[in-house]
């Protein structure tokens, strides 16, 4: 350990560290633009400079390795003029894009120019006029005007996704970051580039022009699109989403996302969202009140429990439902006396960063909770069963189905039915078929907890209220089970994980509140080899 | 440390007089009132000239450059807002009446409001918006006559917001003036 000065306090930091990061971690704030915790030194932007005590000369604390004794100043006469100086010179071409740029708002050239800037502006040249608006991939605009040349979007394309699209080119004042024309910004992370851009020079065209983001508010959650589990910041004003970003969390997604957990989320303030439970009378599905649909459901359930045995009920998880739901709706398996389950997981592409192949973001926590039959999904085999008559009511969660199954199947498996039971955000072709149709509310709008691919069990929070009347999944559950056995009605989420981590080896000792912000593996198990590096 | 009480006295009018002042002040009262009634009452059969009041809606004032009336949207020579939907005055409205939402034109300027809404039931016409404004892209004008028959009539979108640039001169001029702007409007 190496005792230095920082402003007058004494801090103990690693031998070998460098100075910016020790500082940051002791809440001294060295202003920087080009330094990253996740990307090599580049020290191109000159803003960290600091005064070491002994040294002929300022230097860049984010390529200085701590050393014992040291003393430094962050906020000496000399470090302010050198600050101003640099800050001028970065803005001697910057135009001023501050209204119509999508970075405002949290843009460091815009703070660090109100906290080290000067209000005046002593060049009388011209500012330089390049390229704006380039469209340089599908993801992404350049601006080479507001570039200040930071070089982090560089590193992070050649250092992070081994792809190199984005080079600074020429030399000296007529620099350019620019990417050669037959080799587009196409990889599966680029959006990356934009959330590191410490200007508005790189902008996401998913967001660009959408909204100036001092009105988003931000919500902690785990991004749903695949088992990785990456942690992410719903971004979000007036019930509706408008970006995702990564949040940092070193052992699952360091502070990057693949450019697809980004994308999608329209469906979620989607006019065509159910409100109302539906209940079949007749020929046609009618809206009815919930305690109508939790009433039929539970009744038939029953029934049909009672006349063809508990066997004849069927029913599909959702790999994309949290691990209390999950675990409610296991109870509600036990219940009837069934134990036909199937998990239908749908499956992609993959890659040894973060993408992983299984596409939703709680398989692992549902085959935990023993809801996949002899460990494989067995969906398939379920939807056989019910084409053979063997099954007269299924329950299924989600329409991951439709997309996997073919339709030849699952229309004769449902041919045989008597009851089914559907619960989806919108009125699938699944749900227009079945008896009972229960709204239920997506991963933004209640709380819980996904288990990703490694066993790491970890947080997502309630971004917004939603109207009333609406019920998330695992109070549906719960409404269902309290009708079938003598549980509460009540859904508390908290108090589920309990029950879970009281029932569960794998989630012994864990508690809601212990999970904190990053989340904590489950005693069971190591990550699947060859799935997933650390980056 | 103990307080003090202190006690006030005010001094009680005399009583003496009481009838006589409140007899002088009702005759004098009577007197001013019925003095604008005549003037008024000439004024009228004789022509207008010595009429205090204003025959409002017939007849109106000259409204000075300072006067704050309704916001509303600098509308340019080829039918666009000047806006480019910064947001900054959506977010220094005290009573948030303005809803903005931008969107992508190919212009140079390339982001224009899509949606733009004051809720006249809301604004209090402070001016704030017209400060914040780094464009002089919304200013107050002259229009004050807002009333509508239902809570929906006061929220202004942007077609009814749109005033073309040669009817807002004077505002424009007196708001560079105050906020010692360079006289001449901003590159569009």
């Amino acid at each position: 350990m190496a005792k230095i000065t920082i402003d007058g306090e004494t801090i103990e930091v690693a031998e070998g560290e460098m100075l910016l990061p020790a500082a940051l971690e002791h809440g001294v704030h060295i202003p920087h633009y080009c330094w990253h915790p996740k990307l090599s030194v580049d020290g191109s932007c000159r803003m960290c400079q600091v005064d070491i005590e002994g040294a002929p000369k300022l230097s860049i604390a984010c390529n200085t390795p701590v050393r014992d004794g040291m003393v430094v100043h962050t906020k000496s006469e000399k470090v302010e003029a050198a600050r101003k100086g640099v800050m001028e010179l970065l803005l001697v071409n910057h135009p001023l894009d501050c209204p119509i740029c999508d970075k405002a708002g949290e843009c460091l050239l815009q703070d660090y120019s109100y906290s080290y800037g000067s209000n005046e502006s002593q060049s009388s040249e011209t500012r330089r006029k390049l390229e704006k608006r380039k469209d340089i991939g599908p993801r992404i605009f350049l601006d080479q005007e507001r570039c200040i040349l930071c070089r982090r979007c560089v590193r992070f394309c050649r250092e992070i996704t081994g792809t190199s699209e984005l080079s600074v080119f020429n030399l000296g004042h007529t620099s350019v970051l620019d990417v050669l024309d037959d080799q587009p910004l196409a990889n599966d992370y680029s959006v990356n580039v934009a959330d590191i851009c410490p200007v508005g020079a790189l902008t996401s065209k998913d967001f660009h022009h959408k909204l100036r983001v001092w009105f988003l508010k931000k919500t902690p959650s785990v991004c749903p699109k695949c088992a990785n589990g990456c942690n992410v910041t719903v971004q979000h004003y007036r019930d509706r989403v408008w970006r995702v970003m990564p949040r940092r969390n070193d052992a699952v997604n360091d502070t990057w996302m693949c450019d697809h957990g980004r994308e999608g989320y329209d469906y979620l303030s989607a006019a065509d969202r159910l409100r109302q439970p539906l209940v079949r009378r007749g020929a046609a599905l009618a809206e009815a009140g919930w305690d109508e649909a939790f009433d039929t459901a539970a009744t038939r359930l029953r029934e049909i429990a009672r006349g063809h045995g508990p066997a004849a009920i069927g029913a599909i998880a959702s790999a994309h439902l949290a691990n209390e739901e999950n675990y409610r709706f296991a109870q509600i398996l036990t219940a009837v006396g069934t134990d036909r389950v199937g998990l239908p997981v749908p499956m992609g592409p993959s890659d040894d960063l973060l993408i992983k192949a299984e596409k939703a973001p709680n398989a692992r926590g549902a085959r935990d909770l023993g809801l996949a039959a002899n460990g494989g999904d067995g969906a398939r085999d379920l939807l056989s069963a019910a084409a053979a008559g063997e099954l007269k009511a299924l329950y299924v969660c989600g329409s991951d189905i439709l997309r996997l199954e073919d339709a030849d199947l699952i229309d004769r498996a449902l041919a045989k039915l008597e009851l089914l039971i559907v619960q989806d955000l919108t009125l699938s072709p699944l749900g227009e078929r079945a008896h009972v149709v229960l709204p239920s509310l997506s991963f933004v709008e209640k709380e819980g907890t996904f288990t990703n691919h490694a066993g790491r069990v970890q947080r997502f929070h309630k971004a917004w209220e939603s109207p009333e009347g609406q019920l998330g999944d695992g109070e549906i559950f719960s409404q269902i089970l309290g009708r079938l056995a003598e549980a509460p009605r009540v859904y508390d989420a908290s108090a589920v994980f309990d029950e879970i981590a009281a029932t569960h080896a794998d989630y012994a000792g864990l508690s809601y509140d212990s999970l904190g912000s990053a989340g904590v593996e489950t005693a069971a198990a190591p990550a699947q080899p060859g799935e997933g590096r650390a980056l | 440390m103990a307080a003090t009480v202190v006690s006030l006295r005010r001094p009680k009018p005399s009583r003496q007089i009481g009838w006589i002042r409140g007899a002088r002040a009702i005759l004098n009262g009577l007197r001013i009132t019925n003095g604008h009634f005549m003037r008024n009452l000439w004024g009228h059969i004789r022509g207008k000239s010595t009429v205090f009041t204003v025959q409002y809606p017939e007849e109106r004032l000259e409204l000075p450059p300072a006067f704050r009336g309704m916001p509303v949207l600098v509308q340019m020579d080829n039918g666009m807002p000047r806006c480019v939907a910064c947001g900054l005055c959506e977010w220094a409205c005290p009573t948030d009446c303005i809803t903005i939402f931008p969107a992508e034109t190919a212009d140079e300027v390339e982001r224009y409001p899509d949606v733009f809404d004051i809720d006249m039931s809301r604004c209090m016409f402070c001016g704030l918006c017209e400060e914040a404004c780094p464009e002089e892209a919304i200013v107050m004008s002259h229009e004050m006559e807002i009333a509508a028959f239902s809570r929906r009539g006061t929220l202004w979108h942007k077609a009814d917001l749109l005033t073309p640039v040669e009817k807002l001169e004077s505002r424009l001029s007196h708001i560079r003036l105050g906020y010692e702007r360079p006289a001449s409007p901003p590159a569009e």
